[in-house]
């Protein structure tokens, strides 16, 4: 079973000119012809920003959450009425001049219930997702690096976590804390640890081996110094990818918890916790179902096209 | 190249252009190669990586990658028949049976989900139409004469080392007996202790069947001890070609001498080798005049009005430099 | 294959042993004394409240009542009973696990049935105008929360077309909708998942190996990219079907099957804790368990993974000759 592994080198040379792109061009760029994405170095600034602005799904998702950020933030001013203002007489009409999106069983705008209710979606896709890469990446940081025992515990600790379904996780998260925003927040991010842990014990271990990992340690480098100027800002960019992903998740998660009142209750609007009211009438006003919806699908769209750009421009080797 | 030799020649390649696209740019990897194989003769393709070397080989198959593929121009002639005009019917009774091709890196050259015998057996059964027990057979033969005991049939690729591998990979492609065999680089993933075992290997069996081979590599070495012709590949361009003779006797293209000035001699005591200086020229950008002008010693300003012509030297030895320059001066 | 097996049980058992105390100590530390849960709502004495407490065992300490709790699931698979209605936990759960497992399973079918060729097929049409489509559709239906599209399943199918019921449970008909609303996001995912994992492997060097023996493209693609392809699938199926055990829960919700889901919902919804943690740690160990036959199928369709422990049985073989 012996197995010859120098390959590595050599591997590249078979792709001849098929991939001559990427690699090479670099030590081209100097030439002054066109500056074409190939002519940036893959994995600068440059070039990701590059990639970034090239990519149609990308700059529609960034656009479309520049305008949800906006419009969430600025929705007390630009609409009307207040998310919370009741306008019987107006109760359960569908979109009109004065309700462009109709309004619910109670005479609330939709327009400025869904405009408002973003900011529960992005700040808990937000947050969830800040404490989950703060444990996750500390947990898996430690467990790559450090190795063996440590290591083991680590991913036992993890494979608890990993034995159950996420949603089923979340929701026994929020039967501990209750519901409400914050520990809809703490739920999901705690669900989140996992992967996150995992993610990064994996690239800590893709870089441990590395050499100039060996070299920092010859020259007496001390363990922080390796772990934060070495090793974590190469580890960053399959976290980075994750991290939109990660947002776009938990942001339907928490529709989903709070559909189930298990997240953010009524009245607050949460397009999840207004699906929920809205569920009971569905025969009548159909457009109290459909409007929330919409805007959950909008919003998750954005963040997942930004992470599918962010992985391509990220990884030049996956790009078609 | 004329109408009466087309029926001498196993193989003439015409003209033929390769375009990739890569992104928004169009990467011109092979750029009118023109050239012709005789039954049971071996020819070397020799150029360093990047060169487009490959890019021509699965050319003559048709097995360059769709997705990334701008054009395929020209015309190559198998046995008359121009294999880029093919269906893929007859594509397909070609591959493996009259054409067929051992590829760089055995390590993902092979199915790792099937047996090797299978893997063997596969291409013979589906062109001699016989049943599984007797493809087995004959795939069990095969292994033995690559030096696998028969034995070992049954077992997956990752269960042999790289050299074993590529012994299975030899061995599929001489299952039907291939009027043409394309060794693309057979021995440069392999140790060097395995290379010439294998390289031994890939004489023997084309001197058993009597393949006509197309060698790749950028091994001047593998080329003295295989070839009967060579072709010097130079971005995309053959620069000189002729017999061995020529080559190694007669070098007269800057690039060819520069191969050889690159090599290291027993017999001359040199404190260092003379590397080429540079890199290949972007194969993104399309410029007039002598690609290699920009790592030659010898260019001048005449270099860049070349019209990239092969001037004869002598018969059937060809180079692509206006100099034409005819002795060794080293 | 028995030893990979046995090592994976090996695993599973503490893990699952780790999630059940873990449940416990967490639900215990829940806000609400299940006793006065228990008692439902009204005034309570303080006395009546410690009757209760003694009845409940909750005065023992937290030891005494965790390993009884262990001792009562590892050796009669007994979960107790609802501290709020008090009945058998384990009956309820059988009674109820049977629809969302048909909910899952239903999906699961579904997904593969559907996903899996259409994964195939535009990965080997890749960049036309079919997998562009495709492509868009399937990146749409991944943003959609399921509870939604089973609403809108509701809206249109149900009440404008009537076609098919929209809540309750009967015949075949009743789960038309829950399993589409079910596995709609799943399958979008599951497609582009497929696509990408053939990509990879359509470009890889052994199919171009085995395009230069002349093998049709059929055979090309069926048998060498697929085989190949199908590697990591396998454990996507297997993450994908306990996301569809999760998802089951919340479209029981929407679409008033008596499942597991309802009565999760309805017992973190009541305090009911002995339900929840009953609850979780089942559907935990039923992850577990597609989880297991997941890595089963996986290591036995991998000749790589398989003949670590083929391999190492004949060494033990030879060791007796």
């Amino acid at each position: 079973m012996s197995r010859v592994e120098n390959v590595g080198a050599e591997k590249e040379v078979g792709k001849e000119k098929k991939h001559g792109g990427h690699g090479k061009m670099g030590r081209h760029g100097g030439r002054g012809h066109k500056k074409s994405s190939e002519s940036l170095k893959p994995g600068s600034l440059a070039y990701i920003w590059h990639s970034i602005s090239h990519n149609k799904g990308a700059v529609m998702g960034m656009v479309l959450i520049v305008l949800i950020v906006l419009l969430s933030i600025l929705s007390p001013y630009l609409c009307r009425w207040g998310y919370a203002e009741l306008d019987v007489l107006n109760a359960k009409s569908g979109p009109s001049l004065t309700h462009l999106l109709g309004c619910d069983e109670l005479g609330r705008d939709l327009l400025s219930r869904v405009l408002y209710g973003a900011r529960y979606t992005l700040y808990i896709g937000l947050a969830g997702t800040a404490l989950s890469v703060v444990i996750g990446v500390t947990l898996g940081a430690i467990a790559g690096y450090f190795g063996g025992l440590v290591d083991s515990c680590v991913m036992r600790f993890l494979d608890v976590f990993q034995a159950f379904p996420q949603l089923i996780l979340a929701m026994a998260f929020c039967a501990v804390f209750g519901s409400g925003l914050n520990n809809c927040v703490a739920a999901l991010g705690l669900t989140g640890i996992a992967g996150f842990a995992r993610l990064m014990r994996a690239n800590i271990l893709r870089i441990r081996d590395m050499e100039y990992i060996e070299a920092s340690v010859s020259i007496n480098c001390p363990t922080r110094k390796i772990i934060t100027g070495h090793i974590i800002p190469n580890a960053v960019s399959p976290i980075i990818v994750e991290i939109a992903m990660s947002i776009s998740r938990n942001g339907l998660a928490s529709s989903s918890l709070s559909f189930l009142g298990l997240g953010v209750r009524p009245p607050y609007p949460e397009w999840g916790a207004m699906l929920a009211g809205a569920r009971n009438y569905i025969r009548d006003c159909p457009h109290m179902v459909i409007v929330p919806g919409v805007f959950i699908v909008i919003c998750v769209l954005s963040f997942n096209l930004i992470g599918d750009a962010l992985r391509d421009a990220l990884d030049p080797k996956l790009k078609k | 190249m004329s109408e009466e030799n087309k029926k001498k020649e196993l193989l003439e390649v015409k003209n033929l252009n390769v375009r990739y696209k890569s992104g928004q740019a169009t990467v011109y990897a092979v750029n009118g190669i023109s050239l012709e194989l005789e039954k049971g003769q071996t020819l070397g393709l020799v150029g360093e990586t990047g060169a487009g070397k490959t890019t021509i080989a699965k050319s003559i198959l048709r097995i360059l990658p769709d997705y990334a593929i701008e054009t395929l121009e020209g015309e190559i002639y198998y046995e008359g028949k121009d294999i880029l005009k093919l269906s893929d019917k007859e594509l397909q009774n070609l591959r493996g049976h009259e054409i067929s091709m051992i590829f760089q890196d055995p390590m993902t050259a092979l199915n790792p989900v099937k047996t090797v015998s299978s893997q063997i057996a596969e291409g013979y059964r589906k062109h001699h139409g016989c049943p599984r027990a007797e493809a087995n057979r004959k795939a069990v033969e095969m292994l033995e004469m690559v030096g696998i005991p028969g034995e070992r049939a049954d077992e997956y690729p990752h269960q042999f080392s790289g050299g074993m591998k590529q012994r299975v990979v030899i061995a599929m492609a001489m299952a039907c007996s291939p009027k043409l065999l394309i060794a693309d680089e057979p021995t440069t993933a392999l140790d060097v202790t395995i290379q010439a075992q294998v390289l031994d290997l890939i004489k023997n069996v084309k001197e058993e069947i009597g393949t006509a081979m197309l060698l790749i590599t950028h091994d001047l070495g593998v080329v003295a001890e295989v070839c009967d012709k060579v072709c010097v590949i130079y971005a995309g361009r053959i620069v000189e070609s002729g017999s061995k003779e020529d080559i190694f006797d007669k070098p007269s293209h800057p690039y060819t001498r520069g191969l050889f000035a690159a090599l290291p001699d027993l017999d001359k005591d040199v404190e260092r080798l003379t590397p080429i200086e540079g890199l290949l020229p972007d194969p993104t950008v399309r410029e007039d005049g002598c690609a290699f002008r920009s790592r030659c010693p010898h260019a001048c300003h005449a270099c860049r009005e070349f019209d990239n012509e092969l001037r004869e030297l002598a018969p059937g030895h060809y180079t692509r430099c206006w100099r034409g320059l005819q002795d060794r001066e080293d | 294959m028995i030893r990979y097996v046995v090592k994976r049980l090996v695993i599973l058992i503490p893990t699952l042993l780790v999630v059940a105390i873990i449940m416990f100590t967490l639900m215990d530390f829940v806000p609400g004394d299940p006793a006065v849960i228990a008692l439902g709502s009204g005034n309570h004495t303080q006395e009546e409240i410690e009757l209760k407490r003694e009845s409940m065992g909750l005065n023992k300490p937290y030891i005494t009542r965790l390993g009884e709790y262990l001792g009562n699931l590892i050796f009669h698979f007994d979960f107790g009973t609802s501290i709020v209605d008090g009945t058998q936990i384990k009956t309820a759960i059988s009674d109820r696990f049977p629809n969302t497992l048909k909910i899952a399973l239903g999906s699961i079918l579904v997904t593969i049935i559907v996903g899996l060729p259409l994964g195939v097929r535009t990965a080997v049409r890749a960049n036309t105008w079919e997998d562009k489509i495709s492509l868009f559709i399937t990146l749409l239906l991944d943003c959609m929360p399921s509870f939604w599209v089973g609403l809108l399943l509701v809206l249109l199918f149900a009440l404008k077309l009537g076609w098919l019921p929209s809540s309750g449970v009967g015949g075949l008909k009743y789960f038309v909708l829950p399993v589409i609303a079910n596995s709609l996001g799943g399958l979008a995912g599951f497609t582009r998942q497929t696509r990408a994992s053939m990509l990879e492997v359509i470009r890889s060097d052994l199919v171009t190996t085995a395009r230069s023996k002349g093998l049709s493209e059929r055979e090309v693609i069926y048998g060498h990219a697929l085989p190949n392809a199908l590697i990591p699938i396998i454990t996507i199926v297997g993450m994908r079907f306990g996301q569809m055990l999760g998802g089951a829960t919340i479209i029981e919700v929407i679409f008033s099957i008596p499942g597991l889901g309802p009565y999760l919902v309805n017992g973190i919804g009541s305090q009911d804790y002995t339900v929840v943690t009953g609850g979780i740690i089942f559907i935990a160990f039923s992850f577990a368990i597609i989880m297991l036959l997941t890595d089963l199928v996986y290591a036995f369709v991998d000749p790589r993974i398989k003949a670590q422990y083929v391999a190492r049985n004949r060494k033990g073989g030879r060791k007796d000759e």
